[in-house]
């Protein structure tokens, strides 16, 4: 009951304890803070990777996959598949706001990839019922959007402002104008509005064959923008209705001529008049895709649905084999979950020991914790030790004695894990308007989001991770007391008396 | 009937490579109920004594006879040397209370708090839940009894000396200690605060028959007690 008592007094009355749980704070809050950025890091790569790629892709060549809607019909009958979108990918020339860059375009049907994807969450300008909580102004322009606006991004479709028909529509990343401005407080500021304007698309279509053909290019309007808050994706994709993209492409059904056949002219001798030689049709050629996203069942496995996928593409293949053009075999198509893909496997692999050796580090780091707690207990003793020879001819044991240091050690753990942890969660929740006041009062931008991928530093803290820290802390706390405690208990209690 | 008895101990320090023999065989019996000073010069062993006395220290062991019982301690019977640690731990707890010179109350502590310490480290946890209310009537009594009742909440630091050395021997009397050892109780006090302090002690001796074992240099204090044992060159001597 002593040992209760005076570790509320020694708390409350000295200095040199402050000390301690200052170290045991800031050593907590330290690894708490790396280690939430970097895993909450690591979960947004994870999470936002499979935004635009779903679970499993079927990538084929070049020449494209011809009967991508008989393949999707079979991918979507087996049970361990919840879902599939036939996609096209291209590069591109972009042209907006007068000036031009290389992206990355991708040619989707809205729903059937928002199935796979959940892509349609990443549209930005959709309205808005209540301002976020820092937005006091309420100057976020989502306020003002019509419900149902996100439709047109979602289907990427645009009314003609001229014709009032239909027309195919892009959807940009949001940082691929350069057009928009991030606020601290969570919402988009536009310096220009781009669902309201249009943009150019170049691209080089390639035959069958792998060649070259005529460069196309072709205006369209801007149904919406999307963040992924996956910078590379935000900062270089484009989506465009899949048929446009097709047609673009020179990917879509086509009437096949007769091999060997040469544009000419005809003379008809009998009235002089000339007409143009006409190839015979010989068949159709059909539309064609770059790749099958598959997005797998509840309950199923990443592993398990690559599996699936590929045994119903070999049935998918069998059943074309009389077709032509033929379908890629197995052999000339890549099947692979999202995470195997060249670049991300390596770099989710990086992250992840990256994440391993900063934590290893500050852990070590925080040992000091142990040695300060250490010092800090050691002379302490020094300066209780008649305070020890009382309670030792008070009838105190030995034990009890080094109790009451080890009891204090893991006040002072505990006391100061728990301010760590407040101060590493008030950090973490609030990174990024800290890192923003950072970047203003002193120039400095930490986060980097070319290089972190992400615009945002991830601000989660996971409660397991918490106690894990919290615990390590404390424990950290009583490691340090162990060997002042020890020698507390071991002091002589005539000496401890006569002690000046 | 004797309640504690030193038989011939003897107690050796070591300084550096030197040893210094403090006590030479000495011999003290207090009966139950008695108030005896031990009086010396500074250095003759008294504190010692004391010590060996309230199981704060242990006789050399190689003087010691377990056959005649020379050079150990009995208290009620019960050789000190036989008892466990765990045993002279109880013992000190419950059998004895120590009064110092210098007072030694913890500075963190209130004045209630302190003279409650024996009784919070005698009971443990659970046992001072249970007598809470009991101990503090009894502490409260006590530094009523001692003219500290309007104190309670004070700290060592806001108390005068004679007022500190009270507190000190409420908390020695709080565990009803069948055996009082009181070192040097007014070395560090002027003299008529010292006058005091004897006698409280001597109102205590009277009323309940404490047994006191009192170490003193001071003639005078010495003269208060019933008895006077002199300790000179590690051996105790009668009157």
């Amino acid at each position: 009951m002593y040992q209760a008592l005076l570790t509320r007094r020694y708390l409350l009355s000295k200095v040199m304890p402050l000390l301690a749980i200052a170290a045991v704070m800031l050593c907590t809050a330290m690894v708490l803070i790396v280690w939430s950025v970097m895993a909450g890091f690591l979960t947004t790569l994870l999470d936002s990777g499979k935004t635009l790629m779903g679970d499993v892709e079927i990538e084929a060549s070049l020449n494209g996959l011809p009967y991508y809607e008989d393949l999707r019909d079979r991918l979507e009958a087996d049970p361990a598949i919840a879902a599939s979108s036939a996609t096209v990918k291209a590069q591109a020339l972009l042209g907006v706001l007068g000036g031009s860059m290389g992206v990355q375009v991708i040619g989707i049907d809205g729903p059937s990839y928002h199935a796979v994807t959940g892509f349609g969450e990443t549209l930005w300008w959709r309205h808005l019922d209540e301002p976020l909580r820092k937005d006091l102004n309420e100057e976020d322009l989502r306020l003002k959007i019509p419900e149902g606006f996100e439709e047109f991004g979602l289907h990427l479709t645009e009314v003609d402002r001229e014709t009032g028909a239909n027309v195919p529509a892009v959807v940009l990343g949001i940082n691929v104008a350069n057009a928009n401005f991030a606020t601290g407080g969570g919402w988009i500021v536009p310096f220009v509005f781009m669902p309201q304007e249009e943009v150019t698309l170049t691209v080089l279509p390639i035959s069958r064959n792998g060649a070259p053909i005529n460069v196309q290019a072709q205006r369209f309007p801007v149904a919406n923008e999307m963040r992924t808050r996956f910078y590379e994706v935000d900062a270089n994709f484009v989506l465009i209705r899949r048929d446009a993209l097709q047609e673009l492409l020179r990917m879509d059904e086509a009437q096949r001529i007769e091999d060997g056949f040469e544009f000419g002219v005809i003379e008809e001798s009998e009235h002089g008049e000339e007409s143009f030689s006409a190839p015979r049709v010989v068949g159709v050629d059909p539309a064609r895709v770059s790749s099958v996203l598959v997005r797998a069942a509840e309950g199923v496995s990443l592993g398990e649905l690559k599996e699936r996928v590929r045994q119903v593409y070999a049935e998918f293949v069998l059943a074309h084999d009389d077709a032509n053009p033929k379908p890629p075999d197995s052999s000339r198509i890549i099947i692979q979950t999202w995470d195997e893909r060249p670049g991300i496997r390596n770099f989710v692999q990086a992250v992840k020991k990256e994440t391993a050796l900063l934590l290893a580090l500050f852990a070590f780091i925080s040992l000091t914790a142990v040695f300060l707690v250490c010092a800090i207990f050691w002379s302490m003793v020094s300066e209780k030790t008649k305070d020890i020879g009382v309670l030792r001819a008070l009838g105190a044991s030995r034990l009890g004695v080094a109790w009451l240091f080890l009891r204090y050690g893991t006040a002072i753990g505990v006391v100061g894990s728990i301010l760590g942890g407040v101060i590493a969660v008030l950090i973490v929740r609030n990174i990024n308007p800290i890192h923003e006041w950072i970047g203003r009062a002193l120039g400095i931008v930490i986060w980097d989001p070319e290089m972190y991928l992400f615009a945002d530093i991830p601000n989660q803290v996971e409660p397991t991770k918490a106690a894990i820290v919290l615990g390590a802390g404390v424990l950290f706390s009583v490691l340090g007391a162990l060997l002042p405690a020890a020698r507390a208990a071991s002091l002589d209690p005539v000496r401890s008396l006569r002690f000046e | 009937m004797t309640l504690i008895l030193a038989n011939d101990v003897r107690k050796t320090y070591r300084l550096g490579r030197v040893d210094v023999p403090v006590l030479k065989g000495a011999t003290a019996s207090i009966e139950r109920g008695e108030w005896v000073a031990l009086l010396g010069a500074s250095g003759s062993g008294k504190s010692t004594l004391l010590h060996l006395l309230g199981g704060l220290d242990r006789p050399d062991r190689n003087t010691r006879n377990n056959g005649n019982g020379a050079g150990e301690v009995v208290f009620d019977g019960r050789a000190l040397t036989s008892m466990s640690a765990r045993e002279l731990d109880r013992y000190r707890s419950e059998s004895v209370g120590f009064i110092f010179q210098f007072y030694h109350l913890l500075p963190e502590l209130t004045v209630l708090e302190n003279s409650q310490l024996g009784a919070m480290i005698q009971h443990g946890r659970f046992g001072w839940m249970k007598r809470r209310r009991n101990e503090r009537a009894r502490a409260t009594e006590l530094l009523d009894r001692f003219g500290l009742g309007e104190r309670l909440r004070h700290r060592p630091a806001e108390l005068s000396g004679g007022e500190r050395q009270r507190v000190a021997i409420a908390r020695a009397l709080m565990n009803e200690p069948a055996l009082l050892l009181a070192d040097e109780p007014t070395g560090n006090l002027d003299r008529a605060t010292g006058g005091r302090i004897l006698d409280a002690l001597a109102a205590y001796h009277t009323e309940l028959g404490q047994t006191i074992v009192m170490v003193t240099h001071d003639e005078e204090v010495a003269n208060r007690a019933e008895r006077i044992l002199r300790l000179a060159d590690g051996v105790v001597e009668e009157g």
